[in-house]
């Protein structure tokens, strides 16, 4: 008789390789774009070079601060909401290219609480 | 003196074209055993990046994030190392995501975006199939890997990529360690308790 751990190893196993010969022709495309962009790499020049926007830097740094500036002025949403605090690492992960979406998004969030405020009167 | 001269350019320029044709050739070499091995790779790596994240297209950019990085910094690194390499780049890739989520909704609370009800209803853990397969492609999947999808997603982070490394992708203890960044008792301590987990968890199921 098998081990139950083995028999479980055994049929994990089946099941994943089965899910993974499974997959639809979108993703296979998807990730054979993926691998071709890749390979494209190793035509490249062997610098370091910023793949993003030129404007992405200061744009973050800017976005930084106005995010920093609002949440000093304007204090947690709700104290009974937040576990733990926005910490400097925090900014540091918003900073980097990826996140820069997730920054317009909260000046766009930023933007309707204002309208919100004006519109309630509770601005002043 | 001058005909001298024209053969040693001459050879010169011979010794100058083999090497840059064997250098050209060995490149294209280089090319084909990365692209075989990401061809190999990525469809094991896609559904073990959708397993952590649970969403079927973060988890196709973190895998060509993976395939573009490994390329770009270890292309040259001897074959056999690139799949604990290009899993440690995963699992990196993997680690991060899951930290920019919970910034994401830790500053959203602070924007008073995070408190309301709707907010926070977990879409992907709700949804009906986190992976975003058809439901023909769900119904083909089976319950039984339903079940083990969301008790691996369940797992501490550190017992999710020891036991995918280990079961799902097959690498060894040692590749494991490189991919997970730790020693190889860590390896087998995480891999063994993740096993002893879903035996728990799935053992009714599956007996």
């Amino acid at each position: 008789m098998k081990d139950r751990g083995k028999q479980l190893e055994e049929q994990a196993k089946e099941l994943f390789d089965e899910s993974v010969e499974k997959l639809d022709a979108a993703t296979l495309s998807r990730l054979n774009q993926g691998r071709h962009k890749a390979l494209e790499e190793l035509h490249r020049p062997g610098v370091v070079k910023w793949h993003g926007p030129l404007w992405g830097a200061p744009a973050a740094g800017v976005f930084a601060v106005a995010v920093v500036a609002a949440i000093v002025m304007r204090g947690p949403a709700s104290v009974d909401a937040i576990d733990d605090p926005v910490t400097a690492s925090d900014f540091e992960m918003l900073l980097e290219a990826d996140s820069l979406e997730m920054l317009e998004d909260l000046e766009f969030y930023s933007l309707l609480d204002a309208v919100d405020a004006e519109t309630n009167g509770n601005v002043g | 003196m001058e005909s001298y001269r024209m053969s040693a350019y001459a050879g010169v320029f011979a010794v100058s074209c083999t090497r840059e044709q064997s250098t050209g050739a060995a490149a294209l070499q280089r090319e084909r055993q990365l692209n075989q091995f990401l061809l190999e790779v990525e469809r094991r790596a896609l559904r073990i990046a959708e397993i952590s994240v649970r969403d079927r297209d973060e988890a196709l950019d973190l895998v060509q994030d993976a395939m573009i990085k490994l390329a770009r910094n270890y292309a040259e690194r001897p074959d056999g190392e690139w799949a604990p390499l290009f899993y440690r780049i995963l699992q990196n890739g993997v680690r991060d995501w899951h930290r920019r989520q919970k910034v994401r909704n830790r500053v959203m609370v602070w924007f008073g975006r995070g408190a309301t009800a709707e907010d926070d209803y977990d879409v992907a853990a709700n949804a009906p199939d986190p992976a975003g397969r058809t439901p023909e492609a769900e119904l083909q999947t089976g319950e039984a890997m339903q079940r083990l999808e969301v008790s691996v997603h369940e797992l501490p982070n550190r017992q999710r990529e020891a036991f995918m490394l280990r079961m799902f992708e097959g690498l060894d203890v040692a590749g494991t360690a490189v991919a997970m960044g730790c020693s190889e008792g860590s390896v087998k301590t995480h891999y063994s308790r993740a096993v002893h987990t879903l035996r728990d968890k799935l053992g009714d199921h599956w007996q």
